[in-house]
């Protein structure tokens, strides 16, 4: 378990917080498919906003939902070797492959994707359906958006992995990740 | 061999080696993708090599991320997973084992078949190997010892039914399997149809047998007699879940909806009979979201990743070159395919079937779609040999997922002992679908009348 640090207190809450309340749009998409099918079978056909709407709110929901799956550490690791290891290797793994590997990914995608989204904003993409959503751009804007909120979780994470590597005697203290979920 | 395929084999022996480390797969993968173009881009102005790597070419995974994004068929991930989760939670499982033991406890080995019937309707909504094998397990395990079930064979029912699940539509997997190869959902649902009831089918008829021969080891329950009354409990109990399955399943195999409208409607359905149920309150439908939330998030996480890692892959020439080393081997059309399922299975010994069918399977399926094979027939098979490559020791996914949540007494080599005989069903059900095509292709043949 990692210690918390001043940086991670006050950032983490805010993470789980979006990943709670874009959980609501799982719902959300659930109507609206089943609203779509009903539309389709009362008047005969679906409508192209709420095809498009679904995907909008699906895309939304994973890319907010990548730093709250780091803030739960729920992804997806091959631990056959890894839960034999010591609490400490485990540390020093995760400082490298937050530094080597995450970050450089999350910079790869940030800075290539702002100016995907500012294209799309300087030329007032639309959607290319008949019917489709206008605003082409803030659905784009999800991509960024979703890479900051990881960015943020990460750094979080990074600095609690510092603290258990070189504070470790805190660790030992006051340990505030019990209280979660809620 | 030219310097970018040399990256390129570097490239994923990294892969294969730092995924050891237990470092998060999605992260692995998308930082490996930024290191190898880097690596690329120094080799050619440093050494004038020139790769054909550069950042103008990795940021195209901008592009492919946002075709994730706009892909209307993937919605369908998290209603599938949403609607799984919820039935999990709402007492649906817990109902059917009751009535399914009531009915079947007489017979021996009637308690093994019940799990399997059970992870057959059950599972078939998950798709998430840890999350089957955990329900079964709670639900199957403590309730089959106390009647004096061996213990091997008790645990191996739950390891290889737990696995079925991933196979069975509608699962997770074939979503995303069908979007990786470019095939239609609702195909690859149906064309695993027959196939898992095939295994299934199997698995039920070793556990008969077992009953048969030693009684000893699955013995009959102590049960009140049959009555209407059960069967009644029965049908109550089995009528949701079975219909809302047939109901997603039918609406595809007529046509009437797509498999993102099916996953939708199936997950309303669950929700509906969870709140009827009276098995779900405002505090367990949250946890319910909460839990989609994340497990959307890291499956989406390991698509992002492996989209980049392909990416680059593909860019330093690995393709071809995988290409050239299947063509190459000394065999003809058959015996290409059997290595590469072999290799599958191999691999499923330590990567999850996310990254399997992410990463391996775009890679080989050009080959065998080049050598004229049934991409849907291929596709089951890949999936058989990746769930059988669970089962099997020392290291199936399985086996720890059991291990995690077992009570005491029963040890890795309990379990092992207990996997055996259906490892060797899966191997009788894999030549069975490679001996007849039809299995797979016939259904899918039949739809959308």
């Amino acid at each position: 378990m990692l210690p918390h640090t001043r940086f991670s207190r006050r950032v983490d809450p805010l993470i789980r917080r979006i990943g709670h309340c874009i959980s609501w749009l799982w719902l959300a998409l659930l109507v609206i498919i089943v609203a779509n099918v009903l539309l389709r079978y009362v008047f005969g056909e679906g409508r192209i906003e709420f095809e498009e709407i679904q995907w909008h709110l699906y895309a939304t929901g994973f890319l907010l939902g990548l730093g709250y799956a780091v803030e739960r550490d729920a992804h997806i690791r091959v631990d056959v070797v890894h839960e034999r290891l010591s609490e400490r290797f485990k540390a020093w793994i995760e400082l490298y492959g937050i530094l080597l590997l995450l970050l450089p990914f999350i910079a790869l995608i940030l800075v290539y994707s702002v100016p995907f989204v500012w294209q799309s904003f300087s030329l007032s993409e639309v959607s290319q359906a008949p019917g489709g959503l206008p605003l082409r751009w803030l659905i784009k804007a999800m991509l960024p958006l979703g890479f900051l909120v990881l960015l943020i979780a990460t750094l979080s994470r990074l600095t609690r992995v510092w603290a258990q590597l070189f504070f470790s005697v805190q660790s030992a203290g006051k340990d505030t990740e019990g209280r979660d979920a809620r | 061999m030219p310097a970018n395929e040399l990256l390129a084999l570097l490239m994923f022996a990294s892969f294969i080696a730092l995924v050891f480390t237990g470092f998060p797969v999605a992260w692995l993968l998308g930082g490996l993708s930024v290191l190898f173009t880097a690596l690329a881009i120094v080799l050619d102005v440093d050494f004038h090599l020139p790769i054909g790597v550069d950042w103008n070419y990795t940021s195209i995974a901008v592009d492919r991320i946002w075709n994730v994004m706009e892909n209307w068929v993937m919605v369908a991930l998290p209603m599938f997973i949403f609607m799984g989760l919820l039935l999990d939670r709402s007492g649906i499982a817990r109902d059917l084992m009751t009535s399914f033991a009531r009915l079947f406890g007489r017979l021996r080995g009637g308690l093994a078949i019940t799990v399997t019937l059970i992870g057959l309707l059950l599972a078939a909504t998950t798709g998430i190997i840890g999350a089957s094998v955990v329900l079964l397990a709670l639900l199957g395990l403590p309730v089959m010892l106390r009647e004096g079930y061996d213990r091997s064979l008790a645990s191996g029912t739950i390891c290889a039914v737990g696995t079925l699940g991933i196979l069975i539509p509608p699962s997770i997997m074939l979503v995303l399997m069908a979007d990786r190869m470019a095939m239609s959902v609702g195909d690859l649902f149906l064309g695993a149809v027959f196939p898992g009831v095939l295994l299934g089918v199997l698995y039920i008829l070793y556990l008969f047998g077992y009953g048969l021969l030693r009684p000893e080891g699955a013995p009959a329950g102590r049960h009140d007699p049959v009555d209407w009354g059960a069967v009644r409990d029965l049908l109550v109990a089995i009528l949701p879940p079975a219909g809302l399955i047939l109901a997603v399943l039918g609406s595809i195999f007529m046509g009437l909806a797509t498999p993102t409208e099916a996953a939708g409607v199936g997950a309303a359905g669950a929700l509906l009979l969870a709140l009827a149920k009276r098995q779900l309150d405002r505090h367990g439908l949250r946890e319910v979201l909460y839990e989609t939330t994340r497990t959307t998030a890291f499956i989406f996480a390991v698509l992002l990743g492996a989209t980049a890692f392909s990416l680059v892959l593909r860019g330093l020439g690995g393709d071809t070159l995988i290409e050239r080393t299947l063509l190459g081997l000394p065999f003809g059309p058959t015996g290409i395919l059997v290595s590469i399922l072999f290799a599958t299975f191999l691999l499923g010994f330590f990567l999850d079937w996310i990254e399997l069918t992410l990463i391996i399977l775009p890679l080989v399926s050009p080959v065998v779609a080049g050598l004229g094979f049934d991409p849907v027939w291929f596709t089951v098979l890949f999936a058989v040999c990746l769930q059988t490559s669970f089962l099997t020791p020392p290291v199936g996914f399985a086996i720890f997922y059991l291990k995690g949540v077992a009570p005491a007494g029963i040890d890795v080599a309990t379990i092992y002992r207990g996997v055996v005989p259906f490892i060797i069903l899966q191997l009788i059900g894999l030549v069975i679908i490679f001996k007849w095509q039809a299995l797979v292709t016939w259904l899918p043949a039949q739809a959308y009348g």
